[in-house]
């Protein structure tokens, strides 16, 4: 982390945040201290008010251990947690009609490492706190996967009973997806996306600051359900209803944690929407925005749009088990299959929600790595749109067996299977992109390539997934294991770690290890291939998905699977010795050592506190590689060039 | 480009399509068939995996190749050629999958209706699911009640769902059929079974901690045998 | 190079403004399409309920008070009238007019909760009630926590209105605080007809 200091030596003038009042005061000075005694008060509040509300009611018993736990730890603690940090202190003076200071940036940049631990407003500190903790969670869910595989080793049950089970794989899923995909690219987005459109910040720093916050809130919710009576919730990442519902209390964890983490990607996502929308640099039109920020505009649509789904399900199945209500209760009037529709009229984007910043990233790595122009970037873009729209038209593709309407399935099937038409387009573009191009294998390169190849192989099963007849055999079964592990770990993990790679120089100042970048790339690669693959053959000649036992004839095809992939979790070790080591020691990185054309390479690595000292003016598209003079943006300093460019444009 | 090259371009996806091939074809993939629904969804499977097979060999060969020629030191710091795109080549990526794509659509359609058309004079059989086993009711035997579902060969079948407490599913993986049972619905399913034999019975929703346990069997029988069977009183 | 450059710089370079749109008011816009979505899935579960599964609305013996709400209606309509002559007169540089205009939204935004309290604790079915009183009492409550944070948005604003925070020139508060109520009203437009009149 000490190297992420380096803002401090380039402004010597400049301290940071007044340093905080010694004594009894710094109890009253925004930080953890402060959260940690307003989180229990605020929990005391929460569950003082609903015992007043079920003594004034009359409800019997007033103390109610499922409601306190409800909305004293699980809403007004966190919210406590909030404001103790100080997320709230800004509003809360504009609300009491104090006047607002005017902005001194003091919450802006990092000097050291404590102001990773404080609400920070600088996007490129909160692109950093957004990878930290998302890289925790990737190893908490990377554990249990571990610890569900040693249980899947031999048939029969070995470590854990069917409940633990149940719950292993149902956290392990709900933290890699609402913790570690959605929030690593929101991470990653964060803090290149300004720099890329030549903004100084965010649109709203402080939204921007919150969002991230409720991110751990979220997590450790999520991981709390374990330490719960009954356990860990069970009902998978999908807890359908109504089994979701007739659970151990751990489930409102999982409710409530979604909540959470859903509120945050909403808030980042209306951040990047307004951020794009009005903050670009002059001359930054629509079509000179490189791909990534294409790919989190549309993504952010997605999210704004399709999250409140996820949040309604979850408060139904909520209320049904707290308020005795009758959403999927059917002896009451509600109707099971609801919970179906509406969950995945969420999670169908959500996949794309999980996979177009991974595509943004893919291109940008692949052009720079290539020396050439994204090829077809209009239809690049284009098909990032019509991903956008066809997404919201398939959810029901989930739903095949699931006794909804039948005239649904084959409208939904086309759809579906249509998909593949913006997807292919994206898989060819890429590889004409490295067609004749002159490619440097450097680490990103790497994880972008094998990203496009294990990509075609999960779009590939996808096909078969989206065909009806073959879906009814093979849905809810490892077949589907297989395919949402190619395209969520082929995809979307191999482009995050090609983020991370190509964006750590820009980071943190300095160059990770290129050997044992090559080393985790192909150890990830071979045991990614060796574990999931295999799932393939094993769901279609039929092992069902969720289960603790299984049918003695998958026993050694489960043993392989098993050891494959532990070598598979080993590769990670390589992975954060490489981060730990290069951010502490690695050898100072060049503002630009990809030579890339985009903005965020143009200022210093890493960039100054404000980004720019003066906003760039764009003068042409984004990836002319190999156009004789031709450039993307004409930084400060330059101002006589930069007119007499624009002119002859 | 030179000749040379295509040449080289075409015997990389060939070699990518064998080796394909080869894992299409040697290991089992799917359980054998006994159901006519079966033999119809394994041609839709197959119809898929052809195609499957030739969209990854054209891929392969054109990223094997690249990666293999295009390759440059680390001290060459020239650029590739500035080329933007070409109308042509992209319409021509849009509108082959899109092609791909609806006829897969159509077979599907097609074995999609023929599997949900019962035959003449089907067996009807309530399937009831719940936490953690199923059971089976023939009301055209005085609501014969059985623990195992037995069924007569070369009878369509129709499977009428219900479900007690929560979604269950059921799968016979060499029957290639599969429904979800829903407390509230009666869906149906419908099955022609054409091979006598015993078969696993599988739930494949996740129904609460005993649903890896939730299994029983199929057993398809001789007409004469089945009658016999069902004729008699108790389970 | 950009690092010795920032040492002249106390803050940040002010960012381009590439849309007419103003960042506040398009942040506002994109949180009431998420929040449109939200009261999306709640009628979602109400369609499932009322259409799909066909109950009858409201099942005997249970009655909707829909004249009490016909008028509660009314008095929301008009707040949002208020809300439009509060920002308007701060346009004009009438300070009172906004004060007097704030006070009244909030006032009738604080009897229209009251009134679905009362009419809550009245209406003689709860949301245990079957899938009826379940959908009811969801879809008006979601409406009412909307009014509840409307409110507290107003109530902000009338504090800053009296201590004399806006003026012709910066009343940007108001106006996104406004755009907010005016959607808590429509929704409930939307709400009243599909729970109490059809």
């Amino acid at each position: 982390m000490t190297t992420l200091t380096h803002e401090h030596e380039a402004h010597p003038g400049r301290q940071g945040p007044a340093p905080p009042p010694r004594g009894w005061r710094r109890l009253l000075y925004p930080g953890l201290l402060r959260a940690a005694w307003m989180a229990p008060l605020f929990f005391g509040i929460g569950c003082g008010i609903v015992v007043l509300c079920r003594w004034w009611g009359g409800w019997q018993p007033i103390w109610f251990g499922e409601i306190i736990v409800l909305v004293g730890a699980l809403i007004a603690g966190p919210i406590g947690f909030l404001a103790g940090i100080g997320a709230f202190d800004y509003w809360v003076r504009y609300a009491i009609g104090s006047p607002t200071k005017p902005e001194d940036h003091s919450g802006h940049g990092a000097y050291s490492w404590r102001d990773y631990f404080r609400v920070n407003t600088d996007h490129k500190v909160i692109g950093i706190q957004y990878l930290t903790t998302t890289i925790f969670f990737f190893l908490a869910g990377g554990l249990l996967a571990m610890l569900v595989r040693a249980e899947l080793a031999k048939p029969g049950m070995q470590f854990f009973d069917n409940q633990t089970y149940n719950g292993l794989f149902s956290v392990h899923a709900s933290l890699m997806i609402f913790l570690f995909v959605i929030p690593a690219f929101a991470g990653l987005a964060n803090f290149v996306v300004p720099l890329m459109l030549g903004a100084p910040d965010m649109a709203f720093p402080r939204l921007n600051a919150l969002s991230y916050w409720l991110l751990p809130i979220a997590g450790i919710m999520m991981l709390s359900s374990f330490l719960v009576p009954g356990g860990a919730f069970a009902a998978g990442w999908t807890g359908y209803a109504p089994l979701s519902i007739h659970q151990p209390l751990g489930t409102i964890f999982f409710n409530m944690g979604v909540q959470w983490a859903g509120a945050s990607s909403i808030m980042t996502a209306l951040n990047f929407l307004v951020t794009i929308i009005t903050m670009r640099a002059p001359g930054m039109t629509f079509w000179r925005m490189p791909l990534l920020v294409w790919a989190n505009f549309t993504t952010s649509l997605l999210v704004v749009i399709a999250t409140p789904f996820i949040a309604g399900s979850q408060f139904f199945v909520m209320f049904d088990r707290v308020m005795h209500t009758h959403f999927f209760d059917v002896a009451g009037g509600g109707y099971p299959l609801g919970y179906q529709h509406i969950f995945w009229f969420y999670s169908h984007p959500a996949v794309y929600i999980m996979m177009l910043p991974g595509f943004g990233i893919a291109s940008e790595v692949i052009s720079a790595m290539s020396r050439k122009p994204i090829f077809g970037y209009r239809l690049m873009a284009l098909s990032l749109m019509a991903i956008l729209v066809l997404g919201f038209s398939v959810w029901a593709h989930h739903m095949f067996v699931s006794g909804m309407a039948p005239w649904l399935r084959v409208p939904m099937m086309i759809t579906t299977l249509m998909i593949a038409v913006p997807t292919g387009i994206k898989v060819f573009s890429w590889l004409a992109t490295i067609w004749e191009g002159k490619l440097n294998f450097a680490t990103p390169m790497l994880w972008a390539v094998g990203f496009v190849s294990m990509f075609v192989i999960g779009g590939l099963s996808g096909i078969y997934l989206g065909a009806v007849p073959i879906d009814i055999h093979v849905s809810d079964t490892y077949f589907v294991v297989a395919h949402i592990h190619y395209v969520l770990f082929g995809g979307s993990l191999f482009t995050i770690f090609a983020g991370i790679y190509y964006w750590f120089p820009k980071m943190t100042g300095r160059q990770y290890n290129e050997k044992l970048g090559k080393l985790h790339f192909w150890l990830t690669f071979v045991g990614f291939n060796l574990t999931f693959f295999p799932m393939h053959l094993i769901g279609t000649q039929g092992m069902p998905r969720r289960v603790s036992d299984y049918a003695p004839q998958f026993a050694n095809w489960n043993l392989f699977i098993s050891i494959a992939s532990f070598a598979l979790g080993a590769s990670t070790i390589v992975f954060l010795y490489n981060m730990v080591t290069s951010m502490r020691r690695g050898a100072p990185a060049e503002a630009n050592p990809w030579r890339s054309l985009t903005l965020e390479w143009q200022v210093s690595s890493p960039p100054p506190i404000f980004n720019f000292d003066e906003i760039p003016q764009v003068v042409g598209n984004p990836y002319e590689y190999g156009v004789p003079g031709a450039r993307h943006a004409v930084l400060n300093g330059d101002r006589a060039a930069t007119e007499t460019e624009v002119r002859s444009r | 480009m030179r000749r040379g090259s295509i040449v080289q371009l075409i015997v990389i996806g060939v070699l990518a399509g064998a080796v394909a091939s080869a894992v299409a074809l040697i290991p089992n993939w799917l359980p054998s068939s006994a159901s006519r629904e079966a033999g119809r969804i394994d041609f839709v499977f197959w119809f898929v995996t052809g195609i499957c097979i030739f969209v990854f060999s054209i891929v392969a060969a054109v990223s094997v190749y690249s990666v293999w020629k295009f390759r440059v030191k680390p001290d060459d710091d020239s650029d590739g050629p500035p080329i933007h795109g070409h109308t042509g080549l992209e319409i021509a990526w849009t509108a082959v999958p899109a092609l791909l794509v609806t006829a897969i659509a159509i077979v599907s359609a097609i074995v999609l209706a023929k599997d949900d058309a019962a035959g003449a004079n089907p067996l009807r059989v309530n399937v009831y699911a719940q936490q953690f086993f199923w059971s089976f009711s023939y009301p055209g035997y005085g609501d014969k009640k059985s623990d195992v579902l037995r069924l007569p060969v070369n009878r369509s079948v129709v499977l009428e769902g219900h479900s007690k407490d929560v979604i269950h599913s059921f799968w016979v993986p060499e029957f290639r059929q599969k429904q979800d049972l829903v407390p509230g619905l009666t869906p149906t399913l419908h099955i022609t079974p054409n091979k006598v034999g015993t078969y696993p019975l599988i739930c494949t929703e996740l129904c609460g901690l005993g649903h890896a346990l939730m299994r029983s069997r199929v057993v398809v029988m001789e007409p004469a045998a089945f009658d016999k069977w069902a004729s008699r009183k108790g389970a | 190079m950009a690092a010795a450059h920032a040492e002249a710089h106390h803050g940040p370079p002010i960012a381009n403004q590439s849309s007419r749109v103003s960042a506040s008011v398009l942040g506002m816009l994109l949180f009431i399409a998420s929040e449109i979505m939200l009261f999306g899935s709640f009628f979602t579960a109400y369609f499932f309920v009322r259409v799909v599964n066909g109950i009858d609305w409201p099942p005997h013996p249970f009655e909707l008070p829909v004249f009490v709400a016909g008028v509660n209606t009314a008095i929301l309509v008009t707040s949002s009238f208020t809300m439009h002559w509060a920002l308007q007169s701060i346009k004009r540089g009438n300070r009172a007019g906004l004060q007097a205009g704030l006070l009244l939204t909030f006032l009738m935004g604080l009897v229209f909760l009251l009134t679905q309290a009362r009419e809550y604790s009245r209406v003689g079915f709860a949301p245990h009630d079957g899938a009826f009183g379940t959908i009811f009492y969801c879809l008006t409550g979601l409406h009412g926590a909307h009014v509840f944070v409307g409110l507290s948005i107003l109530l902000f604003m009338t504090i800053r209105a009296f201590r004399g925070h806006f003026s012709p020139e910066h009343h940007h508060g108001v106006e996104i605080g406004g755009i907010y109520w005016h959607f808590v009203d429509v929704m409930w437009i939307v709400v009243y007809s599909t729970v109490y009149l059809i």
